[in-house]
């Protein structure tokens, strides 16, 4: 009698251990799919921040903690703003012209990214993109125009579209400069992003408000056109005095 | 075990058609105890597929080097190239050889933290900073991996083992060689189970290299970079890859060249730069025209090819898989099969050299 409860008992604790065994194996489980499911994120989020910042850059600051700091460069901005946003933006329902918006956004960062651009921000109804600022890249100024000539036609595609819909046509004026500058993380604390800082930016915006004058969509500056393949159709213009430069800046208008 | 953060990387199907050949496997069986899976779709061109093994470091090659610490270097390159299917063989051999999930994760993750020697992490540091920006800017990382201690002999090993992952990350990533196998692989019961005896197998085969003279002299472009290698394996293994490649009829000299001269362009690497002018000048290419080609990736004197070839190379030197995949799909369309392969192969050949180049310029 006394064999067999000692027996039972036995098996009771057994069972008992065996649970809580498989108890823990099952949470070591969980906890290692968490772990990799951690990881992927990470990957992921490394990957998409490389989108936005040199793949070095994102290394230190992500695995390593460190901030590499700014970096001299040559590069190549280009600067594109909405026509006739705030005339626009009056007439429509505000859900209307967010979906409007997402959809131009969304097409000109294609085109600039498949030219191998980087949006660096979104400024109001503008766009901002660097050719150079991530990689080494000696074909920058070709490779903005092309850009800038991809959201010229995405944006006659997107215009139809538009139009099927009874909405009114986007137009958009596009400034493009090549100069020197520093590229690193600049912000607060709380809030980084991986900038250019200097005069070319400023320079790509003037020319971008020079479109309006000249009542073209692509301007380019000189120092683009030095570098510029010889077989893009450029139109000189008139020079013009520009906010913030003292010397009249000359540009050409980029036909095809 | 669950999958590992590469295989989420986006990538298209498969490019190429494989061609078993049993020569050519067993020429890779005889030289690394085991078949290499990826070899049967570069058979077509013979010099791409005998590169694959000949060129695989760990087999003769490194006289300094550690044979772990070329693994992690082929680890960390593949991670930074994003290439899934090196990735994830070269993880499984890890994987088979012992190193736990967690000191392979710790790895990809930080190299601060991982556990790792001074002179580990410099080695790492420089692999993937030449991996990743321009040999000049990798230059830091080369200061800071001497300054450990390390010889430039071993440091010249190094960046051999960086630009030879280079090479086969691309031959690997353009055509988008299948790596659901190598990946689904470390998790097989049979290879759990028959771990211990694999590795057993993989440490007979692979092997330290001895000091080998370089015979007779070398008179084809890049054969400099041969020569700064004299008295180590590696030289002769270079100069038969680079031998075969130049010599290849698939794509002309002047064609492989001028890929060559982009990609050096790109990467900034002036060394290598200038060696494929003065070697495009032998072929009779004017250096006005070179000019065109390197400001602008064409000009009125390229023939159809070259003009298809040039700006496809630009595409190789910094790229995501999925749409470098599908621009190679466009050209694929507009080549014969062997000269898309001949031009796959001369393009990754050219990325790891032109990183080599232009480190070891400065150590003849």
């Amino acid at each position: 009698m006394t064999r067999a409860v000692l027996f039972v008992a036995a098996l009771v604790v057994i069972a008992a251990l065996a649970w809580a065994l498989r108890r823990k194996s099952q949470y070591i489980a969980a906890l290692q799919a968490q772990l990799e499911g951690a990881a992927r994120e990470l990957q992921s989020l490394q990957e998409a921040c490389a989108r936005l910042a040199p793949a070095g850059v994102v290394q230190r600051l992500v695995a390593d903690r460190t901030d590499p700091g700014a970096e001299r460069k040559v590069v190549t901005a280009l600067f594109s703003d909405l026509v006739g946003y705030t005339a626009m933006s009056e007439r429509l329902e505000p859900t209307v012209l967010a979906r409007i918006m997402n959809g131009y956004f969304q097409r000109m960062s294609d085109a600039i990214h498949e030219h191998r651009g980087h949006v660096s921000t979104f400024v109001g109804d503008g766009v901002l993109a660097y050719f150079g600022a991530l990689q080494h890249n000696p074909w920058q100024c070709d490779d903005a125009v092309r850009a800038a000539l991809a959201m010229r036609a995405a944006l006659r595609d997107y215009n139809k579209e538009l139009a099927d819909e009874g909405l009114p046509p986007l137009g958009v004026g596009i400034g493009i400069h090549r100069g020197p500058g520093l590229a690193g993380l600049v912000g607060s604390r709380e809030r980084m992003e991986y900038a250019f800082v200097g005069r070319t930016v400023n320079l790509a915006a003037r020319v971008q408000a020079l479109t309006r004058v000249h009542q073209v969509d692509i301007l380019v500056t000189e120092a683009v056109r030095e570098h510029l393949d010889p077989r893009f159709v450029l139109t000189l213009m008139p020079p013009e005095q520009v906010k913030g430069i003292d010397e009249p800046v000359v540009t050409y208008a980029v036909r095809e | 075990m669950a999958a590992h953060a590469l295989e989420q990387v986006p990538w298209e199907s498969c490019l190429l058609t494989p061609t078993p050949d049993d020569a050519m496997e067993s020429y890779a069986r005889a030289k690394m105890g085991m078949p290499l899976p990826m070899i049967r779709y570069f058979v077509p061109v013979p010099w791409l597929s005998h590169a694959m093994v000949d060129l695989h470091p760990e087999y003769g090659l490194l006289m300094s080097l550690e044979l772990e610490l070329n693994d992690l270097i082929q680890l960390v390159v593949s991670q930074e190239n994003s290439c899934r299917f090196c990735y994830a063989a070269v993880r499984g051999m890890l994987r088979i050889q012992g190193m736990s999930e967690e000191r392979i994760r710790s790895i990809e993750g930080s190299l601060t933290r991982a556990d790792l020697s001074p002179r580990e992490e410099a080695a790492l540091s420089f692999a993937r900073a030449l991996t990743r920006s321009t040999p000049a800017a990798a230059s830091a990382a080369k200061q800071a991996l001497l300054a450990t201690g390390v010889s430039v002999s071993e440091m010249k090993e190094i960046a051999f083992a960086t630009a030879v992952i280079n090479f086969t990350n691309r031959a690997a990533t353009t055509p988008a060689i299948p790596p659901y196998t190598m990946e689904q692989m470390p998790r097989k019961l049979h290879v759990r189970l028959l771990r211990p005896l694999i590795a057993r197998m993989l440490r007979k085969t692979r092997s330290r290299g001895q000091a080998t003279p370089l015979d007779g002299a070398l008179s084809y472009p890049y054969a400099g970079l041969v020569e700064s290698f004299a008295g180590s394996p590696i030289a002769p293994a270079l100069a038969k890859a680079l031998a075969e490649m130049w010599a290849s009829p698939v794509l002309t000299r002047r064609c492989k060249l001028l890929m060559f001269a982009v990609i050096a362009r790109g990467l900034g690497c002036e060394a290598c730069a200038n060696e494929a002018a003065r070697s495009l000048v032998k072929e009779d290419f004017s250096e006005d025209a070179l000019a065109n080609v390197l400001t602008h990736l064409d000009a009125p004197e390229l023939d159809p090819v070259e003009r298809l070839l040039v700006p496809f190379a630009r595409e190789t030197i910094w790229y995501e898989p999925a749409p470098l995949q599908r621009r190679a799909r466009a050209l694929r369309d507009q080549l014969t099969p062997t000269q898309f392969l001949e031009a796959i192969g001369v393009v990754s050949l050219a990325n790891g050299l032109c990183r080599l180049g232009a480190i070891v310029a400065d150590h003849p």
